[in-house]
């Protein structure tokens, strides 16, 4: 097939070339879409929740350091929504009714926050929690309603929220588990309730038991 | 030569940064005419190459083997969903599409195709159609966003996109088999 050397050093070299655009391409053939690449990322850079205010569905104001000492499930949703968030919050539900009770809002808060400020206010917030069985304490639905404090927030944790120009949003979907101190230590398939079930109530556990 | 500016210039246009940003605000236009225009860029300017590196093209790709393998693998690895979603926010991945499609795609294949036997050129419509086939079907019938940067519904016609694009090349290849091409030129 080849007659001359340089034939076999070019295709040499072609291939690898490949093996490397390849292997860097994909984390070393680990992530082959961006989500899996954000989320490695994440996991591996913990990355620190910002410093900002949160208003709650009861309208009060405070920011994530009113929750230091405790781990948060984060879920980022905006209550227009008709696909996906309800599913994820169902699921969150599921998470926070299968938890022990001694953990709930003493080692453990759920924190969904919504990245539409603008429609989901307070009143909004506070009817949408009971759909799921929140009681807004332990569970709490929250806006970010600085824009720059919001966005900041999404970019630390890689949340990308495209408007589809029709009052709906694209983003992506996950749950987010921060540690007592506010930094980001993992984030779990929302589709898999039973993985991340586990993975919540091994953490809570090892804490009781350090 | 006329080829060559044409080639430039369109490769020029491709570039000017509103052209970039629409071509990058639809999904099947980034994939399915900004990268494969970039690729034809290249085709055209690679007779000017030749021209002007008639040895290197003669001694590293006799055959056109390596050629084509070179293109079958920078073109695979712009089948990546990831590689898409890269090019928006990661500047060197975005300089590296602009430099592979029409370097390394577009001339490797067109400098390829004219040393390859016909067995290969089949090979290369047979693999470029499977390809296609399978990214369509991964596409059309993912459940999940496989761009963070695009939405799904432009994800599902991007597969229809490729199911497309897939057809018209098993079609032409069907076609060179029965039909005497030579006939016509």
């Amino acid at each position: 097939m080849f007659k001359s050397r340089h034939q076999m050093i070019s295709l040499a070299i072609v291939l690898v070339f490949g093996f490397t655009l390849f292997y860097i391409g994909t984390d070393g053939f680990t992530a082959f879409t961006e989500e899996t690449a954000r989320t490695n990322k994440l996991i591996e850079e913990q990355p620190l929740l910002p410093d900002i205010t949160l208003e709650d569905s009861k309208g009060r104001e405070y920011s994530f350091d009113e929750f230091e000492g405790k781990y948060m499930l984060m879920t980022f949703i905006y209550t227009a929504c008709s696909t996906v968030c309800p599913q994820l919050e169902m699921n969150t539900a599921e998470i926070y009714e299968s938890l022990p009770e001694k953990y709930i809002g003493e080692d453990i808060v759920f924190m969904s926050v919504s990245f539409d400020p603008e429609r989901d206010t307070p009143e909004i917030l506070d009817r949408y929690r009971t759909y799921f069985g929140s009681d807004g304490e332990t569970w709490r639905m929250v806006r970010i309603p600085d824009e720059q404090e919001l966005q900041s927030v999404l970019d630390e944790f890689g949340v990308i929220v495209i408007p589809d120009g029709e009052g709906d949003f694209q983003h992506n979907v996950a749950y987010y588990l921060v540690d007592k101190d506010g930094y980001l230590v993992d984030v779990l398939d929302f589709s898999d309730v039973e993985g991340a079930k586990a993975r919540v109530l091994e953490t809570l556990e090892q804490e009781g038991e350090g | 030569m006329k080829q060559a500016i044409y080639g430039l210039i369109l490769y020029v246009f491709l570039m000017i940064p509103p052209v970039v940003h629409l071509s990058e605000s639809i999904m099947s236009i980034h994939m399915h005419m900004q990268m494969p225009l970039l690729g034809i860029a290249g085709m055209f300017m690679t007779p000017f190459l030749q021209k002007k590196f008639p040895s290197f093209f003669k001694k590293w790709n006799e055959n056109g083997i390596p050629g084509i393998i070179l293109f079958f693998i920078v073109f695979f690895y712009w089948l990546l969903p990831r590689a898409m979603d890269e090019t928006l926010i990661l500047t060197h991945v975005e300089v590296f599409k602009f430099i592979s499609w029409p370097f390394l795609i577009g001339v490797s294949l067109r400098d390829s195709w004219a040393k390859l036997s016909n067995a290969w050129k089949n090979a290369v419509y047979i693999i470029v159609s499977v390809a296609y086939l399978g990214m369509a079907w991964l596409y059309i019938f993912s459940p999940d966003q496989l761009c963070n940067n695009y939405l799904i519904v432009e994800q599902r016609t991007l597969g229809w996109g490729f199911l497309l694009i897939a057809f018209c090349i098993l079609l032409y290849f069907v076609q060179t088999l029965f039909i005497d091409q030579s006939q016509y030129e």
